[in-house]
């Protein structure tokens, strides 16, 4: 008799303990059914790099030995938007036309063309780049990044990808 | 632990835990549809519509947030009769007021999220909105500019709407729960409380897995013979303002449901309780299930109503099938404006109020609105902009603007509309 009551009162207190656990059961399974549907519906949609051609400009305006500065329109998709982008790049004419992206492969700002001492120079952390690109001095990991370039009907086209900074030297 | 498992009373008195859960969910999914969701009239329809297409699983966590709040309705309401039933207002005061604030402030939630998604029934909730504000005796005029933001329904409007729903009434909840648990930390009936909620999320679940949330077409894409359904919770609001005229419907829709809050909310004060809380409950309960049921049968009693509903439905359905669009985002360069001279009769009869350019102007203390960007505005395609020329009343346009039916034709009336939605700022 008495083993029979402590039997029960195991029974009870262990069915006790559960039923303590519910709430927090509960509790969990409506977090953890709600935040794996959040981490799918959180989770960043990477575009396909732009393929697109892109007029920069007709070979007849691509003249001289300095770089020519240009300005390229690039339509992106973000989400649920459309925007239109202003880029910049810089095309060599001696070069063959090569175009280089204006951004600095250090940090990402926009590089300028110095007449006076026929350089890129960046304001940001004064890395500077010669003429055709290359690397001459800073804190740049690399020359200027080369955008494909091909001439279609008498225009010049890029295709305009952003390069990762540091990361990818 | 106090009753036995198999108690059936205590079974019935869960409707706290139900509520808990699904304020749980309202909160969650709701945070999560605000990554995506922008509260402008541009972008609110595109925005819902990515939501609803592209992000992964954010069909079913938007139908979680609709449907959720429709069956939080309904349950608060349900807590609230089943603490009555206790004497609640009597021995457990407190929990009585936190249930009736709630009350409150879940149909003030669920009232400002109908207009967020800015489809065409948020369109028409937010003019249903309009019209009870503007009804209410001696504060109307001020009451609906001050919910509108302006004169008109605009964007301001829906950023208001969205202020209210995301900020104020989330951060009142918690702070009524907070109140309440702050008071009172026993916890009872715990465990039954979260075998219920849990069963109860569940079928939520599983119900908005099959049952996406309705989104009608945008507000710009609305056809005139668009039927506007409010949400479950609101069904007797709509069947209620069709049978009483005009300008009593903010005293039926609003003052006397306020009203009876306002007596539950006073009940541990009043003297009569149980009478006066009974009648109150009951008029409620019988109103609210009666017009529903109401507004269910004569939608399907009517041939033509049930038919453009199903018609509908169809597009909806069609519009489900078809991929995302995205939005074109004209950020500073717009196309060169070759704005066209206005027509001959709008440099008769427009100019004086509207500006040669349809810029606007201000005569004296009369300020005369512009006309520019007006097509983005909501039901002002060429075809409303006729018919508002006919009759401006019927687009909520007051006196000065009068109506040109007998002054213009047709065709005259058809060129200014013409020349004015091409109007950019």
């Amino acid at each position: 008799m008495k083993q029979m009551n402590t039997d029960k009162a195991q029974t009870s207190k262990s069915r006790r303990s559960f039923l303590g656990m519910l709430p927090l059961g509960v509790l969990a399974g409506v977090v953890v059914s709600i935040g794996g549907a959040a981490f799918r519906f959180l989770r960043p949609r990477l575009s396909a790099p732009n393929e697109q051609w892109l007029d920069v400009a007709a070979l007849s305006e691509l003249r001289g030995p300095q770089p020519v500065a240009k300005k390229i329109v690039a339509e992106q998709i973000s989400g649920w938007a459309v925007t239109t982008e202003e880029h910049s790049v810089f095309v060599l004419p001696e070069k063959n036309n090569q175009v280089f992206s204006t951004i600095c492969p250090h940090a990402g700002c926009e590089v300028s063309w110095e007449q006076s001492t026929n350089r890129f120079a960046c304001p940001c952390h004064d890395s500077y780049f010669a003429a055709d690109g290359s690397r001459i001095s800073g804190p740049a990991p690399r020359g200027l990044d080369a955008l494909p370039s091909r001439v279609q009907d008498g225009k010049l086209q890029v295709q305009y990808r952003v390069q990762d900074g540091e990361t990818q030297a | 632990m106090s009753a036995p498992f198999s108690d059936r009373k205590a079974w019935l008195q869960t409707t706290g835990g139900v509520v808990g859960v699904l304020l749980l969910v309202q909160f969650l999914t709701g945070i999560l549809l605000a990554f995506y969701y922008v509260p402008s009239v541009d972008h609110a329809h595109t925005t819902v519509s990515y939501i609803e297409k592209v992000v992964s699983s954010g069909s079913w966590l938007r139908s979680l947030h609709h449907y959720g709040s429709q069956w939080l309705a309904l349950f608060v309401f349900l807590h609230v009769v089943r603490l009555f039933l206790s004497k609640a207002y009597v021995n457990r005061t407190l929990a009585w007021i936190v249930a009736v604030v709630m009350l409150g402030l879940v149909m003030a939630a669920a009232g400002t999220g109908y207009s967020l998604p800015w489809d065409a029934r948020a369109f028409f909730s937010t003019r249903v909105a309009e019209g009870l504000m503007s009804g209410l005796p001696l504060v109307g005029r001020n009451a609906r500019f001050w919910v509108l933001g302006g004169n008109d329904i605009s964007t301001i409007t829906l950023s208001r709407f969205f202020a209210v729903h995301v900020l104020i009434v989330p951060f009142a909840i918690m702070g009524v729960i907070a109140w309440q648990f702050g008071r009172r930390a026993c916890w009872t009936n715990l465990s039954r409380n979260a075998i219920v909620g849990g069963v109860v999320f569940v079928a939520l679940a599983i119900w908005c897995a099959k049952f996406p949330a309705p989104l009608g077409p945008a507000v710009e894409a609305m056809t005139a013979d668009y039927l506007p359904r409010p949400g479950a919770q609101f069904l007797w609001l709509y069947e209620l303002l069709k049978y009483v005229p005009g300008g009593l419907g903010s005293i039926v829709g609003v003052i006397l449901p306020g009203m009876g809050l306002a007596i539950l909310l006073l009940l541990p004060r009043l003297k009569a309780q149980r009478l006066l809380g009974s009648t109150v409950l009951g008029v409620l309960t019988a109103g609210i299930v009666t017009m529903t049921i109401v507004s269910y049968v004569s939608d399907r009693s009517n041939s033509h109503t049930r038919e453009q509903l199903a018609r509908q439905t169809a597009e909806e359905a069609k519009w489900r099938s078809e991929p995302f669009n995205p939005q074109l985002l004209q950020a500073s360069q717009r196309e060169s404006q070759t704005t066209s001279a206005a027509p001959v009769m709008y440099t008769k009869f427009c100019v004086n109020c509207h500006g040669p350019h349809g810029e606007g102007a201000q005569q004296g203390t009369l300020r005369f609105p512009p006309l520019l960007d007006v097509a983005a505005k909501p039901r002002r395609t060429t075809e409303d902009i006729v018919s508002l020329l006919k009759d401006p009343t019927a687009y909520g346009l007051e006196p000065p603007m009068r109506s040109f039916k007998d002054k213009l034709t047709e065709e005259q009336m058809r060129e200014i509309a013409a020349w004015v939605v091409q109007l950019k700022r």
